[in-house]
């Protein structure tokens, strides 16, 4: 017997395609648009191409994966303060 | 009436809400509420004193930085009026509105004393709201909340007296920070304000509230501190140091949190750096952007809290590894939490945009560029956290099975109206920088702006994509995420224990000889009393009359010598 997902997992699956197909056309607008349109920011590096969009890439890349490393030292059990008399 | 400060009806109705039947109850609060607001029409100047022990209490001044925050609580109140209607007990109708009115009222304090008072009297309402969740963990956060709130307001009493008794004035007007009494004030302010590593309480006990309770506290309390900074510190260096902080360290915690109301308490705690660096910078536009900042902030993230609450109201679970795919059971509130999304994480034509612009702005002005990079990449953990984890794990991620509806239609008026206000502050800001304290000369929409703000947006986002299709996206894992409270409910305790047993230990034994000492005196004395050294043994009476008679002599003998 075969666990088929269920119709809105299905669903959201079909939404999460389109999604990233809608996404990646703002992305191709936004960089022919670079093309054409002079950006200015407040640091001179700001003015380089694409820059806001590899800063906000790498930015949540980085995010992520701190809070990943994160996640092996301050994580703890959903008890771990109501499991011990600690907090009363 | 009008001369009453604002908030005191507030106050006033509250204490009336237990006798009044359901239905009028939440009438009155609106009624009580537009009566409050119609005190601002007043406008700016000093509209009440109360001359007390020769120190004049002002207890209600208003000017251009007071107004838009009180224009802004007024809404807030009202909203969590209406999102609670259906709440037909009267104890935390009574705890909001008397919270509200207290916050308001606090605003509009022209010296340092009203200020504390209205100050602790946040603290005294609130807690109410957290208490009424009713769970064993909901009191003892309520408790620790309690400390932090009445510790901020003890500082603030000291500072106000220490800064009496240097200057001769309890006014609330700009200092510099320097002696005692600014460094008191500025960290009793800081308590509030959730400065780092003082910000424990705000992620602890705010998830704990009830569903309703949340969406008022996320209002007031923190902006309130960042109104008492903008007053008493605007142009602090240190503010901009700490703003930054607060703006990047919450991004971290709020990926791996799993409660997302906790979430969003880390996102509040986010927030309020943005508008703590505004103030930190101090120049018109910059304050400008910390109140604007603060307006729009409390409508989406009242929204947003909205949200979350009607999840936890329908589904009883807010934990992101038990949520998901809400969207075709509850699809107004997934599009209302959506553009409270989009409005935090500034996205053009909504709130954030045209309010979170004005600092950046501001702190490009400033050349401190390396602060102005770190607000950036804070801008893109806003997007993480708020505009993606919160709408796509509770409403999209995983399909959980929920058979559920949407939320009682009052809570789905109060969502639309704060959704609304999103957007149309997104799309037409002029009324916004209207009312802000200084005249403004700014345009949010240019191109070069609106496309550099997209294209962080959209590729962070792009980033997200990626790592959720690699599966390289944290998952979901029930925990809870140590933060700046461990240090006292934890490492405190441990330390603590052993050290207060010693102390114990160590009185028990110094009583133990006292009491030896104590009774070898009296058994020498008893001893001396029954066997006298010499002659006959004095019975009790005897020697009272004795007694009796030598004084008398005595004091013949110095009435005599004096006379």
């Amino acid at each position: 017997m075969t666990d088929r997902p269920s119709k809105t997992t299905a669903d959201m699956q079909k939404m999460g395609k389109y999604f990233t197909r809608f996404l990646l056309g703002i992305a191709i607008i936004l960089a022919v648009l670079e093309l054409f349109l002079h950006r200015h920011g407040v640091a001179p590096i700001e003015d380089s191409f694409m820059f806001p969009a590899i800063f906000g890439f790498l930015a949540f890349m980085f995010i992520v994966q701190v809070g990943k490393w994160l996640r092996l030292m301050i994580m703890r059990p959903e008890d771990y303060y109501e499991g011990g008399a600690s907090d009363d | 009436m009008t001369s009453l400060p604002p908030g005191l009806l507030m106050i006033i109705a509250a204490a009336l809400l237990p006798f009044v039947p359901h239905m009028a109850r939440q009438i009155v609060m609106l009624g009580a509420i537009a009566l409050s607001a119609y005190g601002l029409v007043l406008g700016a100047g000093t509209h009440l004193v109360w001359d007390v022990l020769g120190f004049q209490l002002v207890l209600y001044r208003a000017d251009s930085l007071s107004f838009p925050f009180a224009v802004i609580f007024h809404i807030a109140a009202a909203l969590n009026v209406i999102y609670s209607w259906h709440d037909k007990h009267w104890s935390q109708h009574c705890a909001a509105l008397s919270y509200a009115g207290a916050a308001i009222a606090a605003l509009h304090a022209g010296d340092l004393i009203t200020l504390f008072i209205w100050w602790e009297a946040t603290a005294v309402t609130s807690v109410f709201l957290i208490l009424a969740a009713g769970t064993a963990t909901a009191r003892r956060a309520a408790m620790r909340y309690l400390i932090f709130q009445v510790l901020s307001g003890v500082l603030l009493l000291a500072g106000a007296a220490i800064y009496a008794a240097n200057t001769g004035s309890i006014a609330f007007t700009s200092m510099t920070l320097g002696d005692t009494a600014s460094w008191l004030i500025f960290i009793a302010f800081g308590i509030k304000a959730a400065f780092p590593l003082l910000n424990g309480w705000l992620q602890d006990a705010y998830p704990e509230a009830t569903v309703t309770g949340t969406v008022a506290l996320s209002a007031f309390t923190t902006k309130l501190a960042i109104y008492a900074l903008a007053r008493g510190f605007a142009g602090t260096e240190y503010l901009i140091w700490i703003g930054a902080a607060m703006t990047a360290l919450p991004v971290f915690f709020a990926v791996i949190e799993n409660d997302l109301r906790r979430v969003l308490a880390f996102s509040l705690n986010n927030q309020l750096g943005f508008m703590v660096v505004a103030v930190g910078i101090g120049s018109e536009l910059a304050l400008n952007g910390a109140v604007a900042h603060a307006f729009v902030h409390i409508i989406y993230k009242a929204l947003l809290f909205m949200s979350m609450g009607a999840v936890l109201h329908q589904v009883g679970t807010i934990k992101a590894s038990e949520l998901g795919g809400l969207y075709k059971t509850m699809p107004f509130t997934m599009v209302c939490c959506v553009i409270g999304a989009m409005s935090i994480s500034a996205f053009p034509l909504f709130s954030g945009f045209v309010a979170k612009s004005l600092t950046m702005t501001a702190l490009g002005d400033t050349g401190i560029m390396w602060a102005y990079f770190v607000l950036l990449f804070a801008s893109a953990g806003v997007l993480e956290h708020s505009g993606i984890k919160i709408p796509y794990f509770a409403f999209f991620a995983h399909d959980r099975g929920f058979k559920t509806t949407e939320a009682p239609l009052n809570m789905r008026v109060a969502m639309g109206i704060a959704a609304f206000l999103c957007v149309a502050i997104g799309v037409f800001p002029a009324p916004l920088y209207n009312i802000l304290p200084y005249a403004v000369d700014y345009h949010p929409y240019d191109a070069s702006h609106v496309t550099g703000q997209m294209q962080l947006l959209i590729f962070a986002m792009l980033a997200f994509v990626v790592l959720i299709r690699m599966r390289l996206y944290p998952p979901e894992i029930p925990s809870v995420v140590l933060n700046s409270d461990w240090f006292y409910r934890r490492l405190a305790p441990q330390i603590g224990r052993p050290v207060l047993r010693g102390v114990i230990m160590v009185w028990g034994s110094f009583l133990c000889q006292m009491r030896g000492f104590v009774e070898a005196f009296w058994f020498v004395i008893d001893k001396l009393v029954r066997s006298p050294a010499a002659g006959p043994t004095i019975t009790g009476p005897a020697a009272l009359v004795q007694l009796i008679l030598l004084l008398a002599v005595l004091s013949i003998v110095y009435v005599a010598s004096i006379g």
